[in-house]
């Protein structure tokens, strides 16, 4: 070996440590803080624990008690309704505003930044303002009121709580990923359109069949992103209506927290955490999988 | 921009466009579009109307029919009265603090990590990166039994590094920060070698300057989710002292749930700081939204 070959890999032995040393703090981070606690939650799962007395194996007990548990059963299914009903919408609706910002609009940047306010107001306030809004003979009562609706007793019944909530999973959603739509629209040449419009092309000729096509990839983001955040909703629940009424709210990761933090039965918990960490990795590889189709 | 297209006008789309500019989507005239989007900024601005205008309202005012779009009198010692109500300089302060530990935890591992995946080759190099991705699909809902017992076994129950040190650096931020780096060349890393530049000098002095606008982008975002921190702080707080805004706003909605004055006064106040960001740091706030939406 030549002296030369050997300083070069004797360069590249210290680069490499460098490297490896540079990384090591996240590396630790997220082992201490997610990868342990993901194997622990698994082992949680099969114990019966609530935090005073030792642990004990119970092996499936808590999965099978689950299956058969109505108000479990009631939980998933209030999480399935909120995630479908919060995220179709918000496809559309936020492709349509981001299309229409992609365009040219009188003061458009002040608009735009009005519609992403929802954005940044911290969801505990938005939990807040909306909980007063929905007030029997609150603001959004009275303006349908004037397109002649009768009171909606909003968050007082077991019927319109969830809906209520729904509404603003998608006044929140909506803006944030217009904004993630918008950045994949300025990524698609404008040659494309100009030659489109040459061949006689329509406005919705062009969106169907170049827009849409060159945006599928964002598209796919933007689901399995709406999807997983909808499945975590949490803060919106627990303040405007604790789960209730008749546990018409009670999304799973709300159920997790109340069975872990206030009946303080960790096995159970854990055992859930299960059920929500299996749909979020079902949920997104089904999404890939639909929408990857026919491309391989 | 993808508007370029519909400005470079044909003799032939001038012609159209004179007629109908007005009535379809197209051109800087379009009413549908303006009106379209004039609806999205009024339902995305009518919740902080509603908060602000209400903190200022006499309770008798609060819910009259015909209901008070402009309060009269005007009631500022809702703000007096809600702020001395509980030590809310105290919760701002906790807020404060754990979010900027959060956020430079955040710029500083991330930035460290995200340069070794990015410019160094080592062993292993590939599946740590997947490994690193792969905790953006764990929700903390799923690991919040097993993180509760660990910050127990630490002792960081009720204390600030509890509620920092599990979320100073995640995957999005490592995510964002390699891809950036991936495009800085190499040979500017190499000449600084040959010129006898440290590793770590090379990282502060060519590679952080060189990240300024992903850095600022990352802190906006990371700032934003800290003070949005919810959950977590509802697990591991009960001390009085150390509550942080989100916190105290939703045990003050349980605890006066009907001074609706004061609590739209201290959630006015709550949502300050965020206005504050993303008025004075629009750009990266909504370039740290759409990072969110990268894809490899």
């Amino acid at each position: 070996m030549t002296a030369r070959r050997r300083l070069h890999i004797g360069l590249s032995v210290k680069q490499a440590a460098f490297g490896y040393a540079i990384l090591f703090p996240t590396l630790a981070v997220l082992a201490v803080f997610r990868f342990v606690p993901m194997l622990q939650a698994f082992v949680i799962s099969f114990t019966k624990y609530d935090l005073i007395h030792p642990p004990q194996f119970v092996g499936f007990a808590n999965f099978v008690d689950l299956v058969r548990d109505p108000l479990f059963l009631n939980s998933m299914r209030v999480s399935l309704t909120y995630v479908v009903f919060s995220v179709l919408p918000v496809w559309p609706l936020s492709l349509a505003l981001a299309v229409l910002f992609n365009r040219s609009l009188l003061v458009k940047n002040l608009l735009r930044s009005a519609v992403f306010m929802p954005v940044v107001m911290p969801a505990v306030v938005m939990a807040v303002v909306w909980t007063f809004m929905y007030h029997q003979d609150g603001v959004i009562n009275t303006v349908l009121g004037w397109a002649g609706v009768d009171p909606v007793p909003w968050l007082r019944s077991s019927s319109t709580a969830l809906w209520a909530v729904i509404l603003i999973g998608i006044w929140r959603a909506t803006p944030y990923y217009m904004v993630i739509f918008l950045a994949g629209l300025q990524a698609i040449p404008a040659q494309y359109y100009e030659a489109a419009e040459i061949d006689g092309a329509g406005r919705w000729t062009s969106f169907w069949y170049i827009t849409l096509p060159l945006l599928r990839p964002t598209t796919l983001l933007v689901m399995v992103m709406t999807v997983i955040v909808a499945m975590k909703v949490f803060a919106v629940p627990l303040i405007m209506t604790g789960g209730g009424p008749a546990d018409s709210t009670r999304v799973l990761p709300l159920f997790i927290y109340q069975t872990a933090f206030e009946f303080f039965d960790m096995g159970r918990a854990a055992a859930m955490s299960m059920f929500l960490f299996a749909a979020v990795i079902f949920f997104t590889v089904a999404q890939i999988r639909i929408f990857t189709r026919g491309e391989d | 921009m993808g508007s370029a297209g519909a400005l470079a006008t044909t003799p032939r789309t001038r012609k159209r466009n004179a007629g109908f500019a007005l009535w379809t989507t197209r051109g800087r005239g379009g009413i549908v579009a303006h009106g379209l989007v004039l609806a999205a900024v009024l339902i995305s601005l009518l919740p902080y109307y509603w908060m602000v205008s209400s903190s200022l309202k006499t309770i008798p005012n609060m819910f009259v029919v015909p209901i008070q779009w402009i309060p009269d009198p005007v009631n500022w010692r809702s703000y007096f009265l809600a702020w001395n109500a509980q030590d809310f300089g105290r919760y701002f302060l906790n807020s404060f603090v754990i979010a900027v530990g959060i956020t430079l935890g955040n710029l500083l591992l991330a930035s460290l990590a995200g340069y070794s995946l990015a410019k160094f080759r080592y062993f292993g190099r590939g599946i740590l990166f997947i490994l690193i991705l792969s905790t953006m699909m764990l929700p903390l809902e799923v690991t919040m039994v097993p993180l509760f017992l660990i910050i127990k076994r630490l002792d960081w129950v009720n204390s600030y590094q509890g509620l920092i040190v599990p979320f100073v650096v995640d995957g999005f931020g490592v995510f964002l920060m390699r891809q950036y780096i991936l495009a800085i060349p190499k040979d500017l890393i190499d000449s600084a070698r040959i010129d006898g530049a440290s590793e770590f000098r090379i990282y502060w002095q060519i590679i952080l300057p060189l990240c300024r606008p992903a850095l600022v982008a990352l802190a906006v975002f990371t700032f934003r989710e800290a003070w949005d921190m919810y959950i977590w702080p509802l697990i591991i707080i009960s001390k009085d002292s150390l509550r942080t805004v989100p916190l105290a706003i939703s045990l003050f909605m349980s605890s006066y749930g009907t001074a609706w004055d004061q609590l739209m006064a201290i959630a006015t106040l709550g949502t300050i700081p965020m206005i504050l960001l993303f008025f004075f740091l629009q750009r990266a706030f909504i370039q740290g939204v759409a990072a969110t939406g990268l894809k490899e």
